[in-house]
């Protein structure tokens, strides 16, 4: 099967790991991820805050783009991107004052009025609905058993519920739904659909860090070893970032934060390495008897 | 009409006894909300039981409460839908608010936050003395409308993250209602306003819980991203305004130039090189080093970029 694929800066950054998983599984799953011809940046949660009316132009520039190649759905890793491309969508489908001013900046741009043909899908969304769980159960060659692994989905992945759509915003279980099909024990926490903080990291890094640790320790009180989850940005927050966690509260324990197709990754026998994962969690995985 | 058995879990409060659950049976049917299920638990059952509620139509706001971990009106929520599959509900206080008794909580510092900035129109002097008339257009009158819906419930404030772990955040209610008069044509204090707002904007983290779990879709998070439009308008600064402008300003700058963010480049715009040195060290102590210097392709056909970004507002 075919999908539009809609990578994000940020997985083409530093958070490249999240991308080489992904791109890895997919192969495994028969999903061939059609990369966005010429895609932009979606401007995350910030060009909004901005100017909205430019942020959703650049939105719709690549679901345009995507329709171009002639997709109706297009599917990324990251849960911002997909929180903004859908909620520039329906400000675009339900707000005509911004419409207007989207509809001018698309023709500034010579490019055609946006028709909303093209839904955003997260990738989860697409194991979990076209690839399925019993589909992805049998690809797994090393079922991850024993393995405690606190499902965490953040923020963007599942609210505003009204747009975002797939899920409950309360009692959401798309990731434990992955995490079980590894072989992996899934771990509810009670902050698992809390935000993890990175918004606040380029105005308030003090108190995001604050939200960050609380997500780690919530996991980490509910007895997990590791903690998965569905986004480029939660993984910078809580992956290479829990060193100033650490720093921060003075703490001695560290939760290898993996991003939830590194996971999955793991058990179709990929090692910690060809999934791009951080020192720390290779360590660990190792320690668990998983290289 | 068909009834059902249901079980009502209550988390109740008090200051002798703290915290406990306490279970009750009842019939409802398909009609029945859950201010209704409280009262006759109160009348029929446990006359000690405390809540709120009052209009019973999702307009005074006083029944908030958290049912199945869910912050909602009770009297919005009808019984049998909330019930799970062994016909149980729970019920318990709002966080964050201290507890009064059972679902009771003292919503005082709501109150004070939504004091804090001036919840009223401040109108020209001319329309006062009348002399003048107000006008606003309906483009003007739908951009402020959703942000006056609020019914100080105090369940979005109960459900913010920020507004816990950090005092100095005006929270999402008090954000509505100040944009709302930031954004009204005939309102005459944009300035005060924009400087008892903006500092307090970038304390948010756009989580949208608070447009989750509003009754009234007053969708608080959009307001205060609308107040951050209004950064370059605001004349003051404050360290988390500073900090907030070089971030963004640099997101813009990079998409206006390349069409895409590139997180180093960010990183060290943002915080300086001393802090962005101190990423790097995390970032070669994990291995990670040498995703900072992926270069992603720049967008080609910038002319698309720059027409849509064009004239700045
Ligand atoms: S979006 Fe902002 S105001 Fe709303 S709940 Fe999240 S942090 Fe609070
Ligand atoms: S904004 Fe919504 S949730 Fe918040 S106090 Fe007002 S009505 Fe209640
Ligand atoms: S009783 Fe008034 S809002 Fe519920």
């Amino acid at each position: 099967m075919k999908v539009a694929y809609y990578p994000g800066c940020a997985s083409h950054g530093i958070a490249k790991d999240v991308d080489i998983a992904t791109q890895l599984i997919a192969k495994d799953l028969d999903l061939e991820l059609m990369e966005v011809d010429d895609w932009n940046c979606c401007g995350g949660g910030f060009m909004d805050d901005k100017n909205e009316a430019v942020h959703a132009s650049l939105n719709l520039r690549n679901l345009e783009k995507v329709e171009k190649m002639g997709y109706d759905k297009m599917a990324t890793p990251c849960s911002v991107c997909l929180n903004s491309h859908k909620v520039a969508a329906d400000k675009y489908e339900n707000d005509p004052v911004l419409k207007e001013d989207v509809d001018q900046r698309l023709k500034d741009a010579n490019m055609e009025e946006y028709d909303n043909g093209v839904e955003s899908e997260h990738f989860i969304w697409v194991l979990i609905r076209d690839v399925g769980i019993e589909n992805i159960r049998k690809h797994v060659k090393r079922p991850l058993s024993g393995l405690k692994v606190g499902t965490y989905y953040g923020c963007q992945l599942l609210r505003p519920s009204n747009v975002m759509g797939f899920e409950s915003a309360f009692n959401p279980h798309s990731v434990m739904d992955l995490v079980a099909a590894t072989g992996a024990t899934p771990v509810a926490f009670p902050m698992k659909t809390a935000c993890c903080g990175f918004p606040l990291m380029g105005s308030n890094p003090t108190v995001a860090l604050k939200m960050a640790n609380n997500i780690l320790s919530s996991a980490r009180n509910e007895g997990s070893e590791m903690l998965v989850h569905p986004c480029s940005l939660c993984h910078l927050q809580l992956d290479v970032t829990q060193d100033k966690i650490q720093r921060q509260f003075k703490q001695n324990w560290r939760l290898p934060a993996l991003y939830i197709t590194q996971l999955i990754g793991l058990s179709f026998g990929y090692t910690p390495k060809q999934l791009g994962m951080s020192r720390g969690s290779i360590e660990y995985l190792r320690s668990r008897g998983i290289s | 009409m068909e009834e059902k058995e249901i079980t009502v879990n209550i988390k109740k409060y008090n200051d002798k006894d703290g915290a406990f659950w306490k279970s009750y049976k009842l019939k409802a049917d398909k009609y029945t909300q859950m201010t209704e299920v409280l009262r006759r638990i109160k009348s029929e059952q446990d006359p000690s039981l405390a809540y709120r509620a009052s209009c019973h139509m999702a307009v005074c706001g006083s029944c908030s409460m958290k049912i199945n971990g869910i912050p909602s009106l009770a009297c919005r929520t009808i019984a049998l839908q909330a019930v799970d599959e062994k016909n149980e509900i729970n019920v318990e206080s709002m966080d964050y608010y201290p507890g009064v008794r059972d679902l009771i909580t003292d919503i005082d510092v709501f109150y004070d936050k939504m004091y804090k900035v001036m919840p009223r129109l401040i109108a020209d002097e001319s329309v006062l003395m009348g002399e003048n008339e107000q006008r606003m257009t309906p483009e003007n009158q739908t951009e402020v409308w959703k942000f006056q819906e609020c019914i100080y419930c105090g369940l979005c404030v109960s459900a913010c993250p920020s507004v816990k772990e950090d005092e100095q955040f005006l929270g999402p209610a008090a954000h509505a209602k100040g944009f709302r008069f930031v954004d009204d044509v005939r309102d005459t204090k944009r300035s005060e306003r924009l400087d008892l707002l903006m500092d307090s904007a970038y304390r948010c983290t756009s989580c949208y819980m608070c447009y989750e779990v509003c009754p009234q879709d007053v969708q608080p998070v959009i307001a205060i991203k609308k107040t951050k439009n209004y950064l370059d308008q605001y004349k003051g600064n404050t360290p988390i305004t500073i900090m907030a402008r070089k971030h963004d300003d640099t997101v813009e700058n990079l998409i206006e130039t390349t069409g895409k963010i590139k997180e180093s480049t960010l990183f060290l715009k943002t915080f300086g090189f001393g802090e962005a040195m101190r990423d790097a060290i995390d970032m070669l102590k994990s291995g990670k080093f040498k995703y900072a210097f992926e270069k992603d392709s720049n967008v080609k056909n910038m002319n698309e970029i720059k027409g849509m970004m064009g004239e700045k507002k």
